[in-house]
């Protein structure tokens, strides 16, 4: 390397350095101080707060409302998340296949993603709207006599957890949709060519081939969904009266941290050990499937299959 | 060979039928909250309709009447987003010709460090930032909400994935002998080159915008910087209860605009959604 070139990589750093700040000032600072407040008895209200220790944490175990509101989270979002990678992997399967040609799949899919764009503080006042006691779902039960009366379905707990689940599966199936395609057209056809020749069927090509090169794709999607599940608020928050009613059954790990924060008198320091547990155990969920279940070389096995099966042939 | 071929197209009608069940499932509750907004409560009272009525006026003028300011909303739901996007893509495409150009010390480190960030919940900080925020004088300010996405990991990764895909040292190493500085080369030859790149991340940086709530809702107070949803936020309360039209017509202000911009840029959003997971 040139002493010119050698000099000329230190603007690598020039240019990384207002990310490097914005990070520390806007990023790392907040969790530090997130965590500082979380061992203190902090409120918006007071100028002076006292040092406490874990008591903060203490007091969410104490109680069962922290935990359920994790339960809440967890159940909501593997309700939604199965699915979501079930149907992508069936119509990804379908709109793959060459022998079915399937017509307009640009279109379908682009159709299916479109709820994923939409605002979700009014897609969840929408439903509340379509679900209320005077809207139209119970207009279209109750007139094509599927319920013999109007009722209150946001006071009952599993059809409202429910409605939660599918609109986070609503709003996520099309996105999951168009990953995993992209992932199975990246795969080599040749592959499949192969297996044909040695008399495999379609579904233990699915199973042998499809699968096992989807994998890093497929740990993608399950990472950043966990990321994103265990931070849901808009929607939980907004369907029912912002405190996860009935019966605190959608009150989510945010809404918790978010009730903290707005009680009477500001509970930051309460607020922020809600984040910090909450914080920890998403980081380690998401970091330790990242690196647990990813093989370094899956990627390396795409790019040279076609290499190693021309070799086999020769 | 006849049965082989009726056999497929057994299979293909099963799934055509699959695929516009999950349409209507999908496409439905966006065309009646579209329809509802031009219906008069009283229309909605009666009964479904999937066709369009006249009163999107009146609604409006509904909305306005309770004190919405749904003109202002949108204003400032706007400027965030413009000023975020700029923001976001200026940024993220400088880290990433950094990361993608230059060959330094820890800079494998640093483009890990950038996929980290991505499975790390920072929202979850937002405690620490609003205190933090109110100690500099920042809260109820947009600022708040602009200036941290300087550092804004998934968009990084999303440049460094595009700008990966081109092949451009050459036109750099040109640039160079022509006597441009190295800044200079990123705003002249490689910024107008990554248009495609920039638009597609300017998109998704202007929807996450457009569509965030809880970080404006913690951050921002005075009513009239609210922005889109936080005033769907207030839809909710006793003032709109039985004005059914309005209420829907508000929602429907928030996510039209949205549906413009992907009717516009779908082509982009559909192929860059796959970008940012694919090739990791």
């Amino acid at each position: 390397m040139s002493i010119a070139k050698f000099k000329r990589n230190y603007y690598g750093y020039f240019f990384i350095t207002p990310f490097i700040i914005g990070f520390l000032i806007f990023g790392l600072y907040p969790v530090y101080n997130t965590l500082a407040l979380s061992f203190t008895d902090t409120t918006l209200m007071s100028k002076n707060a006292d040092f406490v220790g874990l008591k903060n944490f203490e007091r969410l175990f104490a109680d069962d409302v922290f935990m359920n509101a994790v339960k809440n989270t967890w159940l909501i979002w593997i309700l939604n998340f199965f699915p979501q990678i079930g149907i992508a992997l069936l119509l990804s399967a379908w709109f793959t296949n060459v022998r079915l040609k399937i017509k307009g799949i640009g279109l379908w899919r682009a159709l299916f993603f479109l709820p994923n764009l939409l605002v979700p503080a009014s897609v969840a006042a929408l439903f509340f709207a379509f679900f209320s006691f005077y809207g139209p779902v119970n207009q279209f039960m109750v007139r094509y006599g599927f319920l013999p009366e109007a009722m209150h379905y946001l006071q009952s707990i599993p059809i409202t957890r429910g409605l939660v689940i599918f609109i986070q599966w609503w709003m996520w199936f099309g996105q999951t949709v168009i990953i995993v395609m992209a992932g199975m057209t990246s795969i080599p056809i040749a592959l499949y060519e192969a297996a044909m020749v040695d008399g495999a069927t379609a579904s233990q090509m699915f199973r042998r081939i499809t699968l096992p090169l989807l994998k890093p794709i497929l740990i993608y999607i399950f990472v950043t969904s966990l990321v994103g599940g265990m931070q849901m608020f808009d929607i939980p928050f907004l369907l029912t009266d912002g405190r996860g009613s009935p019966g605190g059954s959608i009150q989510t790990n945010n809404i918790l941290m978010y009730m903290k924060f707005a009680s009477s008198k500001g509970h930051i320091g309460a607020a922020s050990s809600v984040g910090v547990l909450v914080f920890i155990m998403t980081s380690i969920c998401a970091l330790g499937i990242f690196y647990f279940l990813r093989e370094r070389d899956d990627t390396v096995v795409i790019k040279s299959s076609k290499k190693s099966l021309f070799k086999k042939n020769t | 060979m006849f049965n082989y071929k009726l056999a497929t197209n057994i299979q293909r009608t099963f799934i055509y039928i699959v695929l516009s069940i999950l349409l209507i499932v999908t496409i439905v509750p966006i065309w009646l909250l579209i329809v509802n907004a031009t219906r008069s409560t009283t229309e909605i009272q009666q009964g479904l309709s999937i066709l369009p009525s006249t009163h999107l006026i009146e609604n409006y003028k509904i909305l306005l009447g309770k004190g919405l300011n749904l003109p202002r909303g949108f204003a400032n739901s706007m400027f965030l987003a413009v000023t975020s996007t700029i923001v976001t893509v200026y940024f993220s495409m400088l880290t990433a010709y950094g990361i993608v150009v230059y060959e330094f010390q820890g800079k494998k480190f640093f483009s890990n460090f950038i996929v980290v960030l991505v499975m790390i919940p920072m929202q979850l900080s937002i405690i620490g930032f609003y205190q933090y925020m109110s100690k500099l004088g920042l809260t109820d300010n947009y600022a708040a909400l602009i200036l941290p996405l300087i550092a804004n990991a998934g968009a990084v990764f999303f440049g460094k994935q595009y700008l990966e895909s081109m092949i451009m040292q050459d036109l750099i190493d040109a640039a160079r002998i022509d006597g441009a500085s190295e800044l200079g080369i990123f705003h002249l030859v490689m910024m107008p080159l990554a248009v495609p790149g920039a638009a597609t991340m300017g998109i998704f940086a202007f929807v996450t915008s457009w569509n965030n709530f809880f970080n404006a809702f913690i951050l921002i107070s005075s009513i009239d910087k609210y922005t889109l949803p936080m005033l769907v936020q207030t839809l909710r309360g006793d003032v709109y209860r039985t004005e059914f039209g309005a209420i829907y017509l508000g929602l429907a202000a928030t996510i039209v605009p949205i549906i413009i911009i992907y009717a516009l840029f779908s082509r982009y959003i559909v192929s860059g959604i796959a970008m940012g997971a694919i090739k990791e």
